[in-house]
């Protein structure tokens, strides 16, 4: 990974300390994408086979960015921001994470370690390996110190709490804004827009947020909600705020949830998936648009429109684009020179990506040489809340993944859950705005049914 | 080395996806506890559509038969500091919680096929106790025997305790039922072919009441009896077992060196393994409806599959029993009882012992993988089948937990859970026949140690129902007891 020599400067250079290396940041940037542009791609080790790990979905839903820093284990550093002097350690690893002994655990088992049967039986082994095992498993050191007192639970009552300001969310608040009714808008990012700011680029999606769209009350960034719960005064979202720095639980009461949560990077099994180098299209696009930050060479594989529109941002923007390898199907008439229908892919490397395989459609192995393999496919629906507040979730066969089962406005089997965007299977931009506002529009109405029921 | 990773947060594999098919295991919940994929730090969040996929694409389920695992809360890893900050009223009763899906198993899930239409033995429970029971059934030459499990093996208490195996104990009974447990449990590997990972690191009770510390002090005593080195340790010694420990409040710490902490999923899987290999049928997503009953005796067990008649029908289905026991028209005073537990991020070994502080019923050890795995009851739990997740009970724990080890303020819970203690008047199970119904065999009620106690209470069981031998537990812990009113109250109960 490089920065782009035309990126505007984004922030204060600054410096971090990898395990006793200083190596230079930006401030506020995410500290794994300082990291893979300072050229250390091996931020961690695996938990059981001691795989290098570079950061691979930049949105805090896998495990392979987790680092100790300032002294707290398993950090997301693609969601934590940079500071002048933060202290960086890899975790799991002996003497070191790019030269690991364990590593060795890997290639012993190149089948896989199946720890139920293992030494199942034999006597002495049983009980070596019990205690091998003991010290090899966990994932980071307990921290050295107490936390520290936390602030007090901020408590919200409102008649609509919102979960996520993307193409869904953004638009339902709008509805919600122009009907006047209370609502909250709760963001995980720093910023409002999610993939219309950072996603890959789709000709019809909605422009991204002018300033001062929402009023400044109405929306709360960098919160993270944890879970859809209830108590005795009804269901309330549980979050963790972090808008000012310290980080404290807020408590959301609502009347209606209106859940647009998007959808999380998933993993798409093929043979070395893991290595770094190896990104979700999200991460790229991300770290592309927003940061400046991308591969001199990728090869790019998945399926759907994603995967066309992302092989066009990074030639854009400069990267060579030397695979583009479609697992569903053959190429579309408009898709980019060079994309063929593929299948088996593998990505090639020791520490990190060096190259990409396929096989084409006449049962060929075609091999390139790239410095990263951008994996695009469709995401997966963030189908957690919306489950824990009473919504079913079916697997979606054609899309091959689990989604929230909703009408068309949104209204899911519980009363005060309404969904919209990724969260109800992928859905384009256009798309999940359009949720947003049929969900907000169809919530609307049954809040003033209900006022209306109650006079009655 | 090549691999193709599913699940990056436990290094779960596509070739460990298809191990576990083969295995049997072939529904998304029962392949997460086999493979471990979606246990990590991201809990399935970047994995479980690709196990889905995967399923549907080795054909291992139909799509309908394709349903996600429970979500459980927090959605994102979270600092116990943080959710010790919720404030809870501790005067009010906990509520609802999020809700646990375990009553609408999709009917494509259940076996094509019926039932065998007779067996000699059924077994209502597919737990870690009629499991073991039907193993033991076995060893003593009876194969004859069908075991009901209403969902995937581990879906009830068996599958969601925290692991912890203990001789503390404050009746004779229970502390030589462990024993023999602990005992049978290090030799799991050897005779069932399965890894339970035993690790006896102890267990630590502390107190912090003077009555309390007084009955602590008796038990040790009484373990001693029984040749269990149980002591009690000063507080200086207290604080060398467990590093960092506060014992601000502690009147006394009793500690047994060779109680431990297990690896609960695969006690299930050895038992069903070696049940099906002896040719004893485990059916799974079987669901009993009915016992058709004559003369004093249960002559058929009914299920959503078919009849089944048999001779004899054993009662294992531990906090669904007074459920199970209703269809027989039999009225157990058995109640179950909501317990909340939860699961940090893992982190390298730090922490020998389960810790239990006996007052409030807080527990908490390191699993083998090296998660903080710990629970605490709640005085104010209504009695019900309730599993769902609730924000008081992770802010009372992480309180608890941090004011005893405050480093692990830092520290993120990963997700939480819960399951039933199947809680009876005494504190004590209900064993033997039932009054009125002859062949109906009582074992459940064990307040949330049944898990621990299965092993040697299904050798005893299986012995008394192959030889007719008579043995006093099963007169002892009968059903006959509270109506004579001879209860055997046990008070070493966490929670």
């Amino acid at each position: 990974m490089r920065r782009l020599p035309d990126a505007a400067s984004r922030g204060k250079s600054i410096t971090m300390d990898l395990e006793g290396e200083t190596v230079p940041a930006i401030e506020g940037e995410p500290v794994a994408c300082s990291l893979i542009a300072a050229g250390e791609s091996v931020l961690a080790r695996s938990i059981k086979y001691h795989r290098a790990r570079g950061p691979y979905c930049f949105s805090g839903a896998c495990s392979h960015c987790l680092m100790r820093v300032d002294g707290l284990p398993n950090v997301y550093t693609c969601r934590v921001p940079a500071r002048d002097g933060m202290k960086l350690e890899r975790q799991n690893a002996y003497p070191s994470a790019k030269v690991d002994v364990f590593e060795a655990i890997d290639w012993f088992f190149p089948k896989g370690l199946d720890h139920h049967e293992m030494f199942a039986g034999v006597p002495v082994a049983e009980q070596v390996m019990a205690k091998v095992a003991r010290q090899l498993a966990g994932l980071g050191l307990l921290p050295t110190a107490p936390a520290p007192e936390r602030l007090p639970v901020e408590t919200v009552r409102t008649r609509v709490a919102v979960v996520g300001a993307g193409a869904a969310g953004l638009a339902a608040a709008q509805v919600l804004a122009a009907q006047g009714l209370p609502f909250l808008l709760l963001e995980r990012d720093s910023v409002l827009g999610g993939r219309l700011l950072s996603g890959v680029p789709e000709a019809d999606a909605p422009p991204p947020p002018a300033e001062g769209l929402l009023a400044p009350e109405r929306v709360r960034t960098r919160v993270t909600v944890i879970g859809l719960f209830d108590d005795e005064e009804g269901h309330l979202l549980a979050a963790v705020s972090e808008g000012t720095g310290e980080p404290r639980l807020v408590r959301v009461y609502a009347e209606r949830f209106l859940l647009a949560p998007g959808g999380h990077p998933p993993m798409l099994p093929f043979e070395n998936n893991d290595l770094p180098g190896v990104y979700a299209s999200h991460a790229a696009s991300l770290l592309v648009r927003r940061y400046g930050v991308a591969p001199e060479t990728a090869a790019l594989v998945g399926s759907g429109p994603e995967l066309y529109a992302l092989a066009r941002l990074m030639t854009e923007r400069g990267t060579k684009v030397v695979a583009v390898v479609d697992l569903k199907g053959s190429p579309p008439a408009d898709a980019p020179a060079g994309a063929v229908h593929g299948s088996e892919p593998k990505a090639h490397g020791h520490n990190a990506v060096s190259g990409f395989s396929y096989q084409d459609a006449s049962g060929r192995r075609v091999k390139v040489a790239c410095d990263a393999v951008l994996v695009a496919v469709a995401p997966s629906p963030s189908f957690e809340l919306a489950r824990q507040g009473g919504a079913k979730v079916e697997y979606d066969e054609a899309r091959e993944v689990f989604a929230v089962v909703a009408d068309a406005e949104g209204r899911t089997e519980a009363p005060d859950v309404y969904v919209a965007g990724d969260v109800r299977g992928a859905r384009s931009a256009a798309q999940a705005a359009a949720d947003g506002r049929r969900a907000a529009e169809a919530l609307v109405q049954s809040l003033t049914q209900a006022a209306v029921g109650g006079k009655s | 080395m090549s691999k193709a990773l599913v699940c990056s947060c436990e290094d779960v594999t596509v070739e460990d996806i298809r191990h576990a098919v083969a295995k049997g295991f072939r529904d998304v919940e029962s392949v997460k506890r086999f493979t471990g994929f979606g246990t990590g730090v991201c809990q399935g969040k970047s994995c479980l559509s690709a196990v889905g996929a995967l399923l549907a694409r080795e054909k291992a389920q139909k799509p309908e038969g394709i349903v996600p695992f429970t979500p459980r809360p927090p959605l994102y890893p979270t600092e116990l500091s943080l959710l010790a900050s919720f404030p809870v009223d501790e005067s009010k009763p906990p509520v609802g919680g999020v809700p646990q899906e375990l009553d609408t198993f999709p009917a494509t899930l259940r076996p094509e096929g019926a039932v065998p239409t007779r067996a000699r033995v059924v077994i209502v429970g597919g737990g870690v106790l009629g499991l073991a029971l039907a193993y033991n059934l076995s060893l003593r030459g009876e194969t004859d025997v069908v075991v009901l499990e209403r969902g995937y093996l581990c879906a009830g208490a068996s599958g969601r305790n925290g692991g912890g195996v203990r001789m503390q104990w404050g009746t004779a009974a229970n502390i030589e039922l462990a024993k023999r447990s602990i005992e049978l449990m290090g030799r799991f590997a050897r005779d069932l072919g399965i890894n339970v990972w035993l690790r006896q690191g102890g267990y630590l009770f502390m107190a912090k009441t003077k009555a309390v510390a007084e009955r602590l002090e008796r038990n040790a005593a009484l373990h001693n009896k029984h040749g269990v080195p149980t002591r009690m340790l000063t507080l200086d010694e207290a604080r060398d077992v467990v590093p960092g420990l506060s014992l601000e409040g502690a009147q006394a710490v009793s500690y047994n060196p060779e109680d431990g902490v297990i690896f609960p999923w695969p006690f299930l899987w050895g038992y069903a393994n070696a049940c099906r290999k002896a040719g004893i049928q485990v059916e799974t997503y079987t669901r009993v409806t009915g016992f058709e009953l004559s003369d004093g005796l249960v002559r058929k067990v009914k299920t959503d599959r078919g009849d089944i008649s048999c001779d004899t029908v054993v009662l294992a289905s531990g906090a669904w029993s007074p459920e199970v026991a209703k269809l027989a028209g039999v009225s157990l005073p058995n109640e179950p009882h909501r317990h909340e537990i939860l699961s940090t991020e893992p982190l390298k070994p730090f922490l020998g012992p389960l810790v239990s502080v006996l007052d409030s019923g807080l527990y908490f050890s390191q699993s083998m993988r090296g998660e903080i795995v710990g629970g605490m009851g709640d005085p104010l739990e209504p009695a019900g089948l309730n599993m769902g997740s609730t924000l008081r009970f992770v802010s009372r724990f992480a309180r608890a937990l941090t004011e005893q080890l405050p480093n692990l303020g830092h520290v993120k819970v990963l997700r939480q859970w819960a399951g039933c203690y199947d809680v009876t008047p005494d504190n004590s199970p209900i064993l033997g026949r039932t009054p009125g119904l002859e062949n109906l065999l009582q074992l459940s009620g064990f307040v949330g140690h049944g898990f621990m106690m299965a092993p040697a209470v299904a050798e005893r069981m299986a012995q008394w129902m192959t030889t007719g031998a008579s043995d006093e537990l099963f007169t002892r812990f009968n059903l006959r007891r509270f109506q004579e009113g001879k209860l055997e109250r046990e008070d070493m109960i966490i929670g």
